[in-house]
């Protein structure tokens, strides 16, 4: 049987043809926002003129810590609790990004290459709610 | 804009709720006790304090937990002055007092009550109190789980990488940090440390540990505050508020405050910090080199490492040589955090940007006993708070 699983929160990220956030980015001056922007944060930008934008693909670690102890709520996560890195990407397609990693905290480096998917982050009444997150490439 | 000075401070001794120090007592009770030590040290009766500037944690929205300044006010007597509920995050407290301090400079109100104290809940800290997906720290603790020592743990992993810093030298902060604690009457934690103890703990977030992250506190904290006119008829020796800044992070910001931004250009950290420091040192026409000691926000040992660096107090890289080098402690060149730090105290959030006016205070005043940096003539007191909030303070004798 497959598990069935839905995003932890919807309209922020899309697993099929390949993990992506949908986010935005402004045609103007460039800059891409995760979560979508209603407008340009950039105060010289020459007018804020934004189109939707999806980032996905491969990224090189900025930095990384672990989770050794599980976060207060709203965080949710299975039980037991296991210790998981947290990664601050920057991603190819010039987004710097921060997520979950997928592999253990012993295997982490700065500056190491990895490519953004889609992972279960907890279960709830018998479904797997999903997040993006990052694997080493 | 008139002259301000801090005529009186108090504070209630730091501690975790069930102690002996803070037991069960209410928020409220522990700001009675710092506002009346602050009027006692001023001289001042509570009659005459004409406006209150309270730091408040009760976000919009938010925590039912947390002070209010209007509490305060009916608790010690209700004069119907103003009040005005600042709330910036950690950074809530340098905001009441830069609120005050505007308040007096700019000539509304002669004599001006600051004040912030909490009774704070157990464990980490929950940055988010809706389940609301348009709020960013909700999507950032629901999507990802990335609390504050893991924010803080990510920065001090970085520095490992750039500078070579290794966990003991992370550790051998901390072991600084409680040695100025001891004889502290204030510190919730009063005794040294040592560096194996420092090891010893277990990592909160990797690389950083349990004794190198500030834990969670109640305390209090309040100054009196006042026109030079009204300083002169109670002191001939005021301490003075070179200047009192705020400010908030900029565009090319380049850390992880939320889920994503642009791939900064170069490194660019802590912006509204230093945004808040530096319109400090321009206001006061006090260079870095002037100041005789710092009392910065140390939620992590890394920020002892970090900040000197940031605001120009010495150079990028060399913090660990000068931490080694006893440079930072109360009797080195670069005086940092001669309390104790938030690493001594814990944070009680809103009451730590007036805990620092305290100390600063005291410290130019020459009041700090076996903390006490010799000579101290002028002190730097920083505060930064989550939603991108700073603000520093340059008090002078």
């Amino acid at each position: 049987m497959v598990e069935s699983s839905q995003p932890c929160v919807p309209g922020l990220f899309a697993a099929d043809g390949g993990a992506r956030v949908l986010g935005s980015r402004c045609t103007a001056c460039g800059t891409p926002y995760f979560p979508k922007a209603a407008s340009c944060h950039n105060p010289k930008c020459p007018g804020s003129k934004m189109e939707p934008c999806e980032f996905g693909g491969r990224g090189k670690v900025w930095s990384y810590s672990v989770a050794d102890f599980p976060p207060p709520p709203p965080h949710k996560h299975d039980k037991p609790f296991k210790p998981y890195a947290i990664a601050v990407v920057d991603l190819d397609s010039g987004l710097r990004l921060v997520g979950q990693m997928v592999d253990p905290p012993s295997a982490m480096s700065v500056g190491a290459a990895v490519e953004l998917v889609v992972d279960t982050l907890y279960h709830e009444e018998g479904k797997a709610f999903t997040t993006w997150k990052f694997k080493l490439a | 804009m008139q002259d301000v000075a801090v005529l009186g401070v108090g504070l209630h001794r730091f501690g975790k709720t069930g102690d002996d120090v803070v037991g069960n007592k209410s928020v409220t009770e522990l700001c009675r006790h710092a506002v009346d030590k602050a009027l006692e040290d001023a001289g001042v009766s509570w009659r005459q304090i004409e406006a209150v500037a309270a730091a408040s944690s009760r976000f919009s929205g938010g925590k039912g937990w947390g002070l209010n300044g209007n509490d305060v006010v009916e608790d010690i007597g209700s004069t119907g002055i103003p009040v005005f509920n600042m709330s910036a995050g950690c950074a809530a407290g340098g905001n009441a007092f830069n609120v005050g301090y505007s308040l007096v400079a700019g000539g509304m109100y002669d004599l001006v009550l600051v004040v912030g104290g909490e009774v704070m809940p157990k464990g980490m800290i929950q940055t988010s109190g809706v389940e609301e997906a348009t709020d960013p720290e909700f999507l950032r603790q629901r999507c990802i789980g990335f609390p504050g020592p893991s924010f803080w743990a990510t920065l001090a992993r970085r520095r490992m990488h750039d500078y070579g810093t290794t966990e003991e030298q992370f550790a051998s902060v901390t072991v600084k940090a409680r040695k100025c604690s001891v004889g502290n009457p204030y510190a919730r934690f009063q005794k040294e440390i040592t560096l194996a103890d420092v090891l010893a703990s277990p990592y909160v977030s990797n690389p950083l540990r349990l004794f190198e992250i500030c834990p969670v506190s109640n305390g209090a904290a309040a100054a009196v505050i006042c026109s030079k006119r009204k300083a002169r008829e109670f002191t001939k020796k005021p301490v003075w508020v070179a200047s009192s800044a705020v400010a908030t992070l900029t565009f090319e910001d380049s850390l992880p405050r939320g889920l994503a931004g642009p791939v900064p250009s170069g490194p660019s950290f802590h912006t509204e910090v230093k945004g808040a420091v530096t319109r400090a040192f321009e206001r006061a026409g006090i260079g870095p080199k002037d100041v005789s000691f710092t009392e910065l926000q140390d939620n992590t040992c890394y920020y002892e490492l970090a900040f000197p660096e940031e605001w120009g107090l010495c150079e990028p890289g060399e913090s660990e040589r000068l931490v080694a080098a006893g440079e930072t402690t109360p009797t080195g060149r670069m005086p940092i955090n001669p309390s104790g730090g938030f690493v001594s105290f814990g944070e009680a959030t809103t009451a730590m940007g007036v805990f620092q006016i305290a100390e600063v205070t005291w410290q130019l005043r020459g009041q700090s006993g076996a903390r006490q940096v010799p000579g101290a003539k002028v002190g730097l007191a920083q505060t930064n708070g989550l939603g991108g909030n700073a603000t520093a303070a340059i008090l002078k004798r």
